[in-house]
């Protein structure tokens, strides 16, 4: 006989009963079942097989540290390996069993939705045991906010009332993760949405119970065998008896209990094993059979138990028929939330089993069964046989007494060794019946008494975690927050393809109908060099800096002199980092005598502004500066190209265009297109060029005003792409792109922006280390090659291809692009000596076969710089 | 992503009524000062850190230097050329920041429910409620959260406000 449906009983709903499909059978159980519940009321004894050895293997327990009852779900949410225990029965359920390795499944089902959520709360109860309910009680009848959580669907203690209010309570709620000062992550189960909660919690209570701890013996596997508490939960809970004929084996009295219950269920209870020599019946087990001092040494049966095998004190045997074999070694309280937040453990010589240890942080307290609340058991750890290799220890892992022996024997003394060589405690039941017996036959083997070392450590999550609860709703496009400039929309109709520039979005480049990237950007870069192209550059950071004494900061930041820059006028900066590399750069306007703004690269906007509060606050608190992010304030146009001021003149401006009254590195307060705007001349392009800035506010109609009066001229919206090749034209450097934090101002050719005369600066004692100084550093320049072919970036560069692999580097490729004004190819590279070899040829070693290159200034085109003013 | 006031709009059918949510254009001024209070500004801004004052204008507190002055934008008042008369000769930094931020503003008694979905501060009314203010992150963006007395203000870098309205519905619309 096998398992069966009682009659009555249970805390399941009868009047709701439930089809599920398992293993390609159509089974019947109710709501509230359980699939391993459900699985035993039907007469399934075999669920899935061992991984390594194929063992079969049946419902060994009841909760969540069963460690042979595998299965993978396959609707309604996909789940490749979960504890039978752990499933909850749902109409239209399918699963199989599943043999100790999940597989994703191959179509990717639409996932689960999934959230986060935030909760504070001033007592936190782990469990829900009437211990934990009565503090959680205690707290809200104070005016507090209370939090249980239960990993179970129903709550564990039943001797309360509840007030909707009073306490909040979790079920199918896990807390995974328990952290410094009461940071708790739980994951809830219990709507169609997963949770993941992070909770604050000002006190934490660990009332996390303890489970049953098995004992190893020959075919401790077989199915039939289950843990005591588990069999008691499944007449109780579920109405499901496991076996008509039971013996019960233990090391204590709480497997009475299971023997008990399933007396009253009806079942035979044939032999109570219990190791202690002075075991006594309880009165309500009158009559049955107990062998005190006998152990259980194997069991018999294909696959399910028929037989249990007891050996006594002098050696008798008997072959004791059953279909159910209860099993008790003691409990080991479930203390994974405390060890993971660093608390220590103490064998209790009474329970045979490890409690906390030490003082518990003020916030912390571990009550109930895990605080030692047990019956008090002996230390029996396992039967003693010649052969221990069917003596199970680990059964996810299928790993034995003689696995653990072995490893001992092979010079193996921590558990945390033997855990790394046998792997027990690595599967998904992560350890939580076989860490323990794993810790006292390593102390046994050693000849040091039981607890002399504890279990292997615990780490979070307590049970496992989708990734896609960690996720939470940040997936798919809302995988990370993306930034738009005001004129995004605009991008978007017209067609442009973008790249992420940090979070921001920028346009790459705007393909017209069927163009290719290169056609597209060719035709952007023609624009900008022989009429007018127009460009969305508000992504630049921007910083005002405000105060008496912002000059001087200023000077101090960057490695040229801003605060002898004049009120109206623009000044390129670079800044270095106190390793003397490049770190930021962008220009710096001065608005007024004590007013600047200082523009950033768009990925360097933060760091550039952390970096000025931080020098502010920690260096120089006495300098009268004050510094304020104002990046999104300004959005900013750049209109460059030949034709770029009869642009802004048909858009209308009040200021005046006219190169003598508004040179290069200048700007101007006015207006454009009828709103206040702050026009500057500045090119990144080597074109005539105007940066427009606008409110942001007002940025898309400012756009749209240079876009209709530029259509008439030909007016081109270019991109990043665009920008970039035309910025390697004129041989300027990014940072970021030619450089790699290892690269100074002197290795770039920008010994002119170095001045050292002004005083000092971040950097500016780097600059003079001996490795700085070197004159073999690799440094900027142009490289075209031979054949007028593109080099790929990041290419290294050889001095002589030898031929043989490997040759001295010489240097790489930074950057690359076809130039559509000079008709060939351009490449920037860092290379040694690089402004040595101008004219020599160089070499670039590739799979498909070498390019020679020859080395030029990294300027290309416009070399007087005759084109900036128009 | 569609339009940020339709996403927004569509917050109160998502929560059945429970929140509704706009964007409000405001004037918002960013506002440092060496000494406070400043021997001639024209009103009183807050020493109580994540606190603000409600007139005549709203003074957030930012920071032990720094606070945020909003007011509706009118455009009845040149509150920038005001404070810089009043501040003469004292060290501050006065920076109009209008367009930095998208405020939006929730109303409705689900609000907080709604913002817990993504904001780790503590908005239960033991430790939150009218007159509080706290820089902190909703859905990992920054943001400044202010509580008024019926409507709880979300001013966030405008370059983030389409990602921030995109959650907020889709936070809104979880069961």
């Amino acid at each position: 006989m096998t398992g069966r449906r009682l009659p009555s009983g249970g805390r399941i709903d009868r009047s709701k009963p439930l089809r599920f499909s398992f293993g390609g059978r159509e089974l019947d159980a109710f709501e509230g079942d359980t699939l391993a519940s459900a699985l035993t009321a039907n007469g399934v004894d075999v669920v899935c097989r061992s991984p390594i050895l194929g063992r079969p293997r049946g419902v060994y327990s009841a909760g969540v540290e069963e460690p042979c009852a595998f299965v993978a779900v396959e609707a309604p949410h996909p789940d490749p390996i979960v504890a039978a225990t752990m499933v909850e029965v749902v109409d239209g359920l399918v699963a199989r069993g599943a043999p100790g390795v999940g597989r994703l499944t191959e179509a990717l089902p639409a996932p689960r939705r999934t959230e986060h959520r935030y909760r504070h709360v001033e007592l936190l109860v782990v469990g829900s045991g009437d211990d934990g309910l009565s503090l959680a009680e205690e707290t809200a009848s104070g005016g507090g906010r209370a939090l249980v959580v239960e990993q179970e669907p129903r709550l564990a203690g039943a001797g309360f009332a509840w007030q909707p209010g009073d306490v909040e309570v979790l079920t199918r709620a896990t807390a995974f993760g328990l952290y410094e000062d009461g940071y708790t992550l739980v994951l809830e189960r219990s709507r169609p949405v997963e949770c993941l909660w992070h909770v604050r919690a000002k006190q934490v209570v660990l009332a996390t119970g303890a489970h049953v701890r098995p004992v190893a013996f020959a075919d401790n596997d077989r199915p039939g065998v289950m843990l005591a508490g588990a069999v008691r939960r499944s007449v109780r809970e579920f109405g499901v008896l496991p076996g008509e004929r039971a013996v019960v084996f233990t090391t204590n009295a709480g497997a009475y209990g299971d023997a008990h219950a399933l007396q009253e269920a009806g079942a035979e209870v044939v032999a109570i094993v219990d190791v202690r020599p002075d075991a006594r019946l309880p009165d309500d087990l009158e009559g049955v059979t107990l062998l005190a001092g006998w152990s259980v040494e194997g069991t018999e049966g294909d696959p399910r138990i028929e037989a249990a095998l007891a050996i006594g004190p002098g050696g008798d045997r008997r072959t004791i028929a059953c279909d159910l074999l209860v099993v008790s070694g003691g409990f080991s309280p479930a203390l994974q939330l405390w060890r993971a937040i660093g608390g220590g453990l103490r064998y209790d010589e009474t329970l045979a089993c490890f409690l906390p240890d030490g003082e518990a942080p003020p916030w912390l307290r571990v009550v109930g069964a895990a605080a030692g609340d047990l019956p008090s058991s002996v230390p029996y750890w396992y039967s003693p046989a010649e052969d221990y290799s069917r003596h199970f220890v680990d059964f996810q892992r299928d790993q034995t007494v003689a696995d653990v022996l072995a490893a001992v024997d092979g010079g193996l003394r921590s558990v945390e060794h033997v855990k790394r060589a046998t792997y027990i405690g690595t599967a998904i039941d992560q350890g939580r019946t076989s860490a323990i017996l794993t810790a006292e036959i390593v102390n046994g083997r050693l000849g040091w008494g039981p607890g002399a070392q504890g279990p292997s450590s615990s780490r979070p999550p307590y049970t496992p975690v989708p990734f896609s609860a960690l996720a939470g709703p940040y997936r798919g496009s809302r995988l990370d927050a993306t930034r738009r400039t005001p004129i995004h929309g605009w991008h978007v109709a017209r067609g442009a393809v973008f790249e992420n520039v940090g979070q921001w979005k920028r346009p790459w480049y705007f393909p017209r109908d069927g163009e290719s990237m290169h056609d597209a950007v060719s035709r952007e870069c023609l624009a900008v060099r022989t009429g007018v192209g127009v460009m969305d550059a508000s992504t630049l950071g921007k910083i005002e800096v405000v105060g008496p004494d912002a000059g001087t900061f200023l000077d101090r930041m960057y490695t040229n002199a801003i605060s002898t820059l004049a009120v109206g006028r623009i000044r390129y900066g670079l800044m270095l980092g106190l390793d003397g590399m490049a770190f930021d750069d962008g220009v710096v306007m001065r608005l007024a005598p004590d007013r600047f703004l200082a523009t950033t690269t768009t990925g360097g906007a933060a760091k550039v502004l952390d970096r000025f509060e931080e020098w502010l606050q920690t260096e120089w608190p006495d300098l009268r500066v004050y510094c304020t992010s104002v990046t999104e304030q300004w959005a900013t146009i750049a209109v460059a190209g030949p034709r770029a001021r009869e642009v802004l003149a048909v858009a209308g401006t009040d200021v005046d265009l006219a190169q003598e009254s508004f040179p290069f590195m200048t700007f101007r307060e006015g207006t454009f297109a009828g709103v206040p705007a702050r026009i500057a001349r500045v090119s990144f392009s080597g074109e005539l060029a105007f940066e427009i800035n606008v409110s942001g506010l007002d940025g898309l109609a400012a756009w749209e005003a240079v876009t209709a009066a530029g259509e008439p001229l030909g007016i081109e919206p270019y991109g990043t792409e665009a920008m970039h090749v035309l910025r390697a034209e004129k041989g300027f450097a990014i940072v970021g792109q030619e450089t790699d934090g290892t690269v100074t101002p002197h290795d770039l050719g920008m010994s002119w922006i170095v001045d050292e005369s002004k005083g000092d600066f971040v950097g500016r004692r780097s600059l003079r280390r001996a490795d700085l100084v070197r004159p073999d550093r690799k440094q900027l320049v142009g490289l075209l090659t031979v054949d007028k072919k593109m080099l790929p970036e990041g290419a290294q560069i050889v001095r002589e291809d030898t031929g043989r692999i490997p040759m001295p580097m010489a240097g790489h490729v930074t950057s690359s692009y076809w130039s559509p004004i000079l008709d060939r190819s351009i490449a920037l590279a860092m290379v040694e000596r690089g402004r040595e070899l101008l004219g020599e040829t160089v070499y670039a070693p590739l799979p498909g076969g070498t390019a020679a290159a020859t080395v030029t200034d990294p300027v290309f085109y416009d070399k007087e710089n005759a084109r900036r003013d128009g | 992503m569609t339009d940020r006031a339709e996403l927004l709009a569509g917050i109160e059918a998502a929560t059945n009524g429970e929140v509704r949510a706009r964007e409000l254009a405001l004037l918002q001024i960013d506002l440092r000062l060496a000494q406070h209070p400043a021997r001639n500004l024209p009103f009183a801004v807050p020493v109580d850190p994540n606190t603000f004052e409600a007139r005549p204008q709203e003074v957030l507190w930012l920071g032990p230097d720094e606070w945020l002055l909003t007011r509706p934008a009118d455009g009845n008042h040149d509150l920038v050329a005001e404070l810089e008369a009043a501040l003469a000769g004292e060290h501050h930094s006065i920076v109009d920041v209008s367009a930095a931020r998208a405020v939006f503003e929730l109303t409705g008694p689900g609000t907080i429910d709604l913002l817990s979905h993504g904001c780790g501060i503590d908005l239960h009314p033991r430790s939150w409620g009218e007159g509080d203010c706290a820089q902190t992150l909703l859905a990992r963006m920054q943001v400044i959260l202010q509580q008024r007395h019926d409507a709880t203000r979300v001013f966030v870098r405008s370059s983030f406000a389409d990602s921030l309205a995109d959650w907020l519905l889709d936070a809104a619309s979880r069961p």
